[in-house]
């Protein structure tokens, strides 16, 4: 084999087209826990503090982002980064051991592809407002969300990140280098600005901005909720990018370092800013905080490092879905499924602005999809398979392989997806705030987390092994025999 | 199968299946999550939950 095919194949096996073997894997601890740190030092960190803000104050609010960050991440990244950094498989393609090579191209276009297109017209929304707050900086008028500025604004950060995601990965690493740096020294003046009207005892005892209840304590459950949400929401994203870090112990515990200690940190000045400034929008604070010079110099960070997100999980969605995607949609120009991807966001952007006020229901609707699939996740790898995978199955021909499961589909894994997510729901609706009672002391979460793995691993233990799906083991036999895990000579 | 590059293409995919075949047939995978990762994560994830709740959580 020649030397460029070593590197092509290389090179494919990074994008997820093979497994990557430990010797190829770029990230050590410290490597890992950097890039896990920028990715969580985004504009997203400014909205789930701010919507925190909204149900509790800053005393309530840190305990509430503690809670549900370590909850929500250490559950994500063991039903993710576990098995990916293990095996050095791409997520989706690791998805197929319990969804089916058509049921896991479901699970990313359920996660992935509408979960990046809520973001897209987020972020795009937050840029729109990022120039309407700069331009009432400048000419000293009021602010106005309804205004055709924000909507301009969003659009054309839509376009510039569909863009910039057309000229490919090298000028995303050149932009993503500035941002997370940046958005800290924002953070820090921020913290700065505060300090010097408040002292923390006052800044403690702040109330919330606009608790929905009555009592406290539900609003705290909400504000956990919120933040299981935001842990859960890297769900679909981890596993993709443990793979790359050089042993399974790399590629768990620095997430405990960036996207728990960083996201938190990050989370806890957005709600002091946010009580503080006496609003849940990021924008806002950025006027208000420090004057002009300060509010410029930020709201402009501020629109640049939204752009720059919204370029990354654009870029990696569309990479994920030629990945997944038939040929008919691979044979289709990069340029071409760009645009069709950002379709979506322009219609939420022009139809539904208000997603970016009521941010924190999008996201927890996505909890209520990414808990099931966390659940699904830890029974299966965990539980049914003791963590042992046949690769052969993983990349084998549909036709040939165990993992076929029902034309492609896992009928057990979609059926405990739908009773986790339907649980949620009933326990706690992300539209009304509706709630039961059992959810003001389990949170919605976890009882859908633990539900869909239930339900996933009795009826594999039931159903499965008899009809031959999945390569499950049979009662006592071992794992490393029903996986078929022998070397061949 | 029908060209050069399928055949070689095939080749690497088994060569890369084959290693994780005979890593999983030792005894010991290096750098593998232990029961002491287990256990500090499980007491790290509780001392979070109840420390945060006792210390601020409480209304």
């Amino acid at each position: 084999m020649s030397r460029a095919r070593e590197q092509e194949f290389r090179l494919a096996a990074e994008r997820g087209d093979t497994p990557l073997l430990p010797g190829e894997r770029v990230w050590g601890f410290w490597g890992y826990a950097y890039a896990n740190s920028a990715l969580a030092v985004a504009t997203w960190v400014f909205l789930i503090g701010g919507a925190t803000a909204l149900f509790v104050g800053p005393l309530q609010g840190i305990a509430a982002i503690i809670i549900g960050n370590i909850i929500g991440v250490v559950l994500a990244a063991s039903s993710t980064c576990l098995p990916c950094g293990k095996y050095g498989v791409e997520q989706f393609t690791f998805l197929r051991s319990m969804f089916g090579v058509n049921g896991s191209r479901l699970v990313y276009i359920l996660s992935v592809v509408i979960l990046t297109m809520g973001w897209l017209a987020v972020l795009g929304l937050m840029c729109g407002r990022a120039l309407d707050n700069l331009e009432t900086l400048v000419q000293h008028s009021e602010p106005d969300a309804g205004d055709w500025l924000v909507t301009a604004g969003a659009l054309l950060a839509i376009v510039l990140a569909a863009l910039v995601a057309m000229r490919g990965p090298d000028m995303i690493r050149r932009l993503s280098a500035v941002i997370a740096p940046s958005l800290i020294l924002i953070m820090l003046a921020l913290m700065y600005f505060i300090s010097r009207r408040y002292s923390f005892g006052e800044l403690l005892a702040m109330p919330p901005l606009q608790p929905p209840f009555e009592n406290p304590h539900v609003n705290f459950m909400i504000a956990v909720e919120i933040n299981i949400a935001a842990g859960f929401s890297w769900w679909p994203y981890i596993g993709n990018l443990s793979r790359l870090c050089s042993n399974q112990r790399t590629a768990f515990w620095p997430n405990l370092v960036g996207i728990f200690g960083a996201a938190s940190l990050g989370e806890s000045v957005s709600l002091f800013a946010a009580t503080t400034l006496g609003s849940s929008d990021p924008t806002a604070w950025m006027r208000l905080a420090g004057g002009m010079t300060f509010g410029v110099i930020a709201l402009s960070f501020l629109a640049l490092a939204n752009l720059t997100g919204m370029v990354n999980i654009l870029y990696t969605a569309v990479i994920g879905l030629r990945q997944l995607a038939g040929e008919r949609l691979r044979s289709l120009g990069w340029g071409v499924l760009i645009g069709l991807f950002c379709i979506i966001p322009v219609v939420i952007v022009l139809l539904a602005p208000g997603i970016y006020d009521g941010f924190f229901i999008f996201l927890v609707w996505t909890s209520a999809l990414n808990s099931a699939l966390a659940g699904i996740g830890i029974a299966d790898y965990f539980f049914l398979r003791k963590q042992r995978l046949n690769l052969r199955h993983l990349y084998a021909e549909q036709s040939g392989s165990p993992l076929r499961f029902c034309k492609g589909f896992n009928p057990i894994a979609l059926l405990a997806l739908v009773a986790g997510f339907a649980i949620y729901v009933v326990v706690f609706n992300p539209q009304t705030l509706a709630h039961t009672d059992f959810f003001t002391f389990a949170t919605a979460s976890l009882p859908s987390c633990l539900l869909a793995g239930l339900v996933h691993y009795g009826l594999t233990r039931l159903l499965a092994t008899r009809l031959g799906w999945g390569g499950y083991p049979k009662g006592n036999e071992s794992t490393i025999e029903a996986a078929g895990l022998r070397v061949q000579d | 199968m029908n060209s050069q590059v399928d055949t070689e293409r095939a080749q690497d995919l088994e060569r890369r299946l084959r290693a994780y075949e005979e890593l999983e047939g030792r005894a010991h995978w290096p750098g593998a999550l232990k029961a002491t990762d287990v256990i500090a994560l499980a007491v790290l994830t509780l001392v979070m939950v109840v420390g945060a709740y006792v210390l601020g959580g409480q209304p």
